[in-house]
């Protein structure tokens, strides 16, 4: 009997073994994935050239990170070129918390994400709940309902919204969390999202959910003038269906295109976002802009709107994209419209002071 | 004869308003694809999609804008309901609180919205018998007092759907046709509906000059 129900079960819903690409992704029947590409070209080729990669990273980042630091002052080119070709994905969860300074932040406040998971109590828990089944719904990780995904995405969630009650828990937080739960340990990603936020490394990103959503006006206004500038006629273009970026970026910023973005697109664009800063989320946008370019300026209203959320295939593929993202020079740029910014709408303040002291006082 | 999507006599801008989790996306999704997802993604930010359909023995396109229901994002959302013809204000008939902040909604719209802007109060999941928490008749006494058209769905089981997309459409249509009749500057202004972008028809709202760049469209 129940051996039969099992087996209806089977034949309705996983006739053939559920397919996942390389990161756990279900695959729907008809999607061609991106895994086609590698597949075409020579498997033992690839194999090799990856296994020669990650011996040339572990030698650079030493035993559970113990060169690292040492490295990166001595030859922080090579590291730079390292990263935008990639992590190797056996290493990319360790190497995210080195380059951006969560390791460090761990180190220095043992014990604290336990306190905060566990006795502490969040106004934010009933939002986090209600958005968790809605967050990465397609991987398997993050599935099952109450499974060991949902429940860490979860506890990261909770623990940063009692760290931060000015910040608490805001949509778009929860795809954050989930791609560094999908690499590391709840702890190390709770620790890595606070070093985004508050600034470990980089200027902080906490603006990007603070009430108001400030960081997310400026970022917009900053990319709209880059388009103009760099992508004239696109941006007239713009102009005259009246499309402006917070119609199709804001979640390219919000969510540093995990939302939306095919995995292996969005882990590219981390490697570099975790040691550059959000620099290269304006020269990917850009880059995408650029390289579909001619489709765009022929495009009415609606068919913009739709081709700006639905980027072809060939768009996706990083080792065209990112390249011809680096290409594009926007830091001078990036600054001065930054204080044009600020200028105009006043200094974004930030939730709280931040230091690394302060975090280990205040809890 | 069916005619193409890109023929219609009147392009009515909608947004699709209410706290998070409630269905808007499914809603949307129902109506414009036929599409249903159980486990759809949080909205960040805003969505769009059209629908074109007979209202009224005219072809209507419905340009609707789905908007990311938590609080915070108000700060990108209410742009969007600057030349919006029409509001959908949905709630969860299996949440009291989703129906208790139907009145701040509703404040929003005030604050952001051209001021005759027309609203259809939404049920949705009314699948959800047994968890019914929201009483029809308490949400219909509600949207009389407050003047709003109501209609209670399920995207799920695509139930009315369709039936509240025309019930708001046919409430646009009808302001529109009447006010093109009484004055010759409002016709003008419901002409430039044919051309797909200008859809205003209320003098140009205030915030227009801010020089902001315009989410209307
Ligand atoms: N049973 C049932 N579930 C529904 C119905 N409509 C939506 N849902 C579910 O409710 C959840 C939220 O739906 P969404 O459409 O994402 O909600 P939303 O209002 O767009 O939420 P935000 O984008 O966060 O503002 C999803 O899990 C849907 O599957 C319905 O009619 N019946
Ligand atoms: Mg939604």
């Amino acid at each position: 009997m129940e051996k039969k129900r099992l087996d209806d079960h089977e034949a309705a819903t996983i006739s053939s073994p559920r397919s996942l690409d390389r990161f756990g992704f279900l695959v729907r029947p008809d999607a061609s994935t991106s895994d086609g590409l590698v597949k075409s070209r020579s498997a033992q080729f690839e194999r090799i050239r990856e296994d020669r990669r990650v011996r040339k990273w572990r030698k650079m980042i030493g035993v559970g990170g113990s060169d690292w630091k040492h490295y990166l002052r001595k030859k922080p080119h090579v590291v730079k070129r390292r990263i935008r070709k990639g992590i190797p994905d056996c290493l990319r969860g360790l190497v995210w918390q080195l380059i951006s300074g969560s390791r460090d932040l761990l180190l220095m406040n043992p014990g604290v994400y336990e306190q905060l998971v566990i006795y502490e109590t969040s106004a934010s828990e009933l939002d986090i709940i209600r958005d968790i089944s809605r967050t990465f719904p397609s991987h398997v990780f993050f599935q099952q309902r109450h499974g060991p995904g949902q429940r860490s995405l979860y506890n990261v969630l909770k623990a940063y919204s009692v760290f931060d009650r000015d910040v608490g828990y805001v949509q778009g937080m929860g795809f954050l969390a989930g791609l560094l739960l999908l690499y590391m340990s709840e702890e190390d990603a709770f620790w890595l999202l606070v070093a985004l936020l508050k600034g470990a490394v980089h200027a902080p990103m906490e603006g990007l959910y603070l009430t108001g959503l400030p960081l997310v006006q400026q970022y917009l206004f900053q990319f709209e003038h880059l388009v103009q500038e760099h992508l004239p006629k696109l941006g007239e273009h713009f102009a005259q269906e009246m499309i402006n970026p917070s119609m199709y970026a804001s979640q390219w910023f919000i969510t540093v295109f995990s939302y939306s973005f095919p995995f292996h697109l969005a882990l590219r664009i981390w490697d570099v976002f975790l040691f550059e800063g959000v620099k290269i989320v304006f020269k990917v946008g850009l880059a995408l802009l650029k390289y579909c370019h001619d489709d765009l300026v022929k495009l009415p209203f609606e068919k913009l709107i739709h081709a700006l959320k639905n980027f072809p295939q060939d768009a996706m593929n990083p080792d065209i994209l990112l390249p011809l993202a680096y290409s594009i020079k926007i830091s001078r740029r990036l600054e001065e419209l930054r204080q044009e910014y600020e200028k105009k709408n006043g200094k974004i303040t930030q939730s709280r002071e931040f230091t690394e002291e302060q975090t280990v006082q205040r809890l | 004869m069916a005619r193409s999507d890109e023929e219609y006599d009147y392009l009515f801008k909608v947004v699709l308003i209410g706290d998070s989790g409630v269905g808007k996306s499914n809603l949307l999704s129902r109506f414009t694809r036929n599409e249903f997802c159980l486990e759809s993604k949080s909205t960040i930010g805003v969505e769009f999609a059209t629908r074109t359909l007979e209202v009224e023995g005219r072809t209507v396109k419905a340009q609707i804008w789905d908007t990311a229901g938590q609080e915070r994002y108000r700060a990108i959302t209410s742009a969007y309901y600057r030349g919006a013809l029409g509001a959908l204000l949905v709630y969860d008939v299996t949440k009291p609180t989703t129906f208790d902040n139907v009145g701040r909604w509703l404040k929003e719209l005030r604050d952001h919205a051209d001021a005759n802007i027309v609203t259809t109060l939404i049920g949705n999941k009314t699948d959800l018998k047994h968890l019914r928490a929201v009483a029809s008749e308490d949400a219909r006494t509600y949207a009389e007092k407050e003047g709003l058209s109501f209609v209670e769905t399920s995207a799920l089981e695509s139930i009315n759907v369709d039936k509240a997309f025309h019930t708001i459409l046919a409430e646009i249509y009808r302001i529109i046709s009447k006010k093109s009749l009484s004055s010759s500057a409002d016709a003008a202004a419901a002409a430039t509906l044919k051309e797909g972008k200008t859809i205003t028809v209320a003098a140009p709202h205030p915030n227009a000059k801010d020089g902001k760049p315009c989410c209307s469209s």
